[in-house]
């Protein structure tokens, strides 16, 4: 984390996929002044075709789509800091307490993680989703819930390896205290790992909320991209016409251009952090 | 198979290009030194845990598990007070929970998963009917992936840090983050709604009565399209998983040595570099299996494939809720079954895995 504008100035690849997310931010907080029309306001006929007044054309129920594409991001940014938040507190707590602990602890909480990260996260989330009934919260948690062992299981070894090195020993030497040794150590030196695994999840949670609105799984109320990519197929079928050039295309792009900007920092923060990586 | 060659030291290349990484998480799912029967012990554990699991969330949610039938706004509301008591009654849900886990348990040995509320169907019936479907994708995907992933990782990795491996690297990692319904719905709408290439949906033609030839050329008509949405998905992580082996393969002393006999350029790179590199590509195939599962449930959306995941879906739309336990159980216990035998079959392949 230190000298970020050094950092960045070597990399290309993390000066794009700042400024694509940074785009995104940048959407998502200007959104009521960018967007034409509110999401859900009716403006116009239903499936009318792209025109000045409706950049995108309109929705069945007459809403403006390029509005709706804008106000979307706001979804997608909500999950994608609120879910991997989550994500990791949850994963950083259990793989500080294994690599700390040790013995039982450890043990117990691999044990666990072992066995979440042997199931498939999809039919998991269908099922929770199903029986909570959907809402963007409950997605939040659900990916919060299923996602953390990865985070615990990188936490846990980077503190083993940090646990033997010498600044750590010697603090503890000086009389330490676990909680000292924990704030004043090992998260400045997790940092790295954390910001990369951070980044990931992120990628990780837009997929997973798009993905469960396209199954009709999401918050039905919620302006979502996914699940306007799901409403363009659903409708799509029946209308045969180019309706998805201006409906389907635009939202599946946006989505990528998402989960791209993210993935592309996270690529280009792994080498840096990642010291094995590097030597090569 | 038995040179234990040492980790080459890497081919030079440009060291600071980002797009040259190994990739970051190289699957480790096979810890070294862990004995059989703790691999075993393991897969029970998470067998019991799912079966809790699918026992345990409907009631541990608010209400009982049968509230979101019998609840108002539901389509089966039930108003009334009799009928919601012999409701529970038939669910057993006023026995207490070890007896009702138990029943359900001896239940499961049996082969029973309930009765379809939807259909009325034993949901054993109707999931048997989906299982092929979804194996026959998923099955025709991997091969897909194979025929795409390994030589083009082969091709990759031999000729490091050059064009070739630069393109397929680049456009692989970029196929990655493409999500398999964006893609998928994509090539819906354009190869089969617009160009009509594909039949719309379904696993076969409707009402048909091929026999023989004509059959197969009909399901593998409705294959095609999917299968290789599917394949595609899969192939990224094969590909990514062989270059990289392929890369610690190159400079082995057996490749010098072939080199130095006058072997064929292409015979020491898939029959020499390429068969040693394999080893790692067959320890993804269960992470891989876990992933497609994943993928076949859009796909399957999409496509209107009649399969597990479409049944799943089906149900939770429907609010059929034994028959979506149903289908979350034989998806779940499938792809830890297959993660274990390929742990095992892993460790009779690579002796160095036991420790």
């Amino acid at each position: 984390m230190r000298a970020p504008l050094s950092a960045v100035r070597g990399s290309p690849v993390l000066v794009v996929g700042l400024a694509m997310l940074a785009t995104l931010v940048a959407v998502a907080v200007l959104a009521p002044w960018i967007a034409p029309y509110g999401p859900k306001e009716i403006t116009g006929d239903s499936f009318e075709s792209p025109s000045a007044a409706h950049l995108l054309g309109t929705n069945e129920a007459g809403a403006d789509l390029f509005s709706r594409l804008i106000w979307g991001s706001r979804t997608t940014l909500v999950v994608a800091v609120a879910a991997s938040a989550l994500v990791l507190s949850a994963g950083i707590a259990v793989g500080l307490t294994a690599g700390l602990r040790g013995g039982l602890a450890d043990t117990a909480l691999m044990r666990l993680v072992d066995v979440l990260l042997g199931l498939p996260v999809l039919p998991l989330l269908i099922f929770v989703g199903a029986l909570a009934g959907p809402s963007l919260s409950t997605s939040i948690l659900m990916i919060g819930a299923f996602l953390w062992p990865q985070t615990a299981r990188v936490v846990r070894s980077q503190t083993l390896t940090l646990r033997q090195r010498g600044f750590v020993a010697s603090a503890r030497g000086f009389g330490g205290g676990a909680t000292y040794v924990i704030r004043r150590h090992l998260v400045p030196a997790l940092g790295p790992v954390i910001a990369a695994n951070l980044v990931f999840v992120a990628g990780l949670a837009v997929g997973i909320e798009a993905g469960l609105s396209f199954l009709g799984l999401g918050d039905p109320s919620a302006v979502s991209w996914g699940a306007e990519l799901q409403r363009a197929l659903a409708t799509g079928q029946s209308q045969l016409g180019s309706l998805w050039l201006w409906w389907l295309l635009p939202f599946g792009l946006a989505l990528t251009f998402a989960i791209f900007g993210l993935s592309l920092v996270g690529v280009a923060l792994e080498p840096r952090f990642n010291p094995r990586q590097g030597r090569r | 198979m038995s040179q234990l060659v040492e980790p080459a030291p890497a081919a030079t290349g440009p060291a600071s290009d980002v797009l040259l990484a190994e990739p970051a998480d190289a699957p480790t799912l096979f810890r070294k030194g862990r004995r059989w029967w703790a691999t075993i012990a393991g897969y029970v554990a998470t067998v019991f845990a799912l079966v809790t699991f699918n026992f345990g969330i409907p009631r541990l949610m608010p209400g009982d598990p049968i509230e979101a039938l019998t609840a108002f706004g539901s389509p089966t509301y039930v108003l009334d007070d009799t009928t919601r008591a012999s409701l529970n009654e038939y669910y057993d849900l006023d026995a207490p929970l070890v007896r009702q886990y138990g029943d359900y348990l001896s239940g499961l040995l049996r082969g029973d998963l309930g009765v379809s509320i939807y259909n009325n169907r034993p949901v054993s019936t109707d999931l048997g009917g989906r299982v092929g479907w979804s194996l026959l994708l998923i099955g025709t995907g991997t091969v897909i992936s194979v025929l795409i992933g390994i030589p083009l990782g082969v091709q990759s990795g031999w000729r490091r840090g050059k064009r070739v491996d630069r393109g397929l690297l680049a456009f692989f990692l970029a196929y990655q983050n493409l999500p398999i319904f964006v893609l998928g719905s994509a090539a819906f709408v354009v190869l089969t709604v617009k160009l009509g290439l594909f039949p719309y949906g379904g696993g076969s033609h409707p009402f048909n009565d091929y026999t023989g030839l004509a059959k197969l050329l009909d399901v593998g008509r409705h294959l095609a399209l999917p299968a290789t949405m599917l394949g595609l998905d899969a192939a990224t992580y094969q590909y990514l998983v062989m270059r990289s082996s392929v890369v610690g393969e190159l400079g082995s002393d057996y490749l010098l040595g072939g080199r130095a006999k006058g072997l064929r350029e292409r015979r020491l790179k898939y029959a020499y570099a390429g068969r040693n590199a394999l080893l790692p590509v067959v320890s993804v195939i269960g992470l891989q299996f876990s992933l497609a599962v994943t993928s076949v449930v859009f796909i399957e959306q999409i496509f209107a494939y009649p399969g597990l995941g479409s049944y799943m879906l089906q149900s939770v739309a429907v609010r059929d809720y034994p028959a979506m336990q149903g289908a979350f159980l034989i998806l779940t216990l499938t792809v830890v079954t297959v993660n274990l035998v390929v742990d095992l079959l892993y460790r009779r392949l690579d002796p160095r895995t036991v420790a």
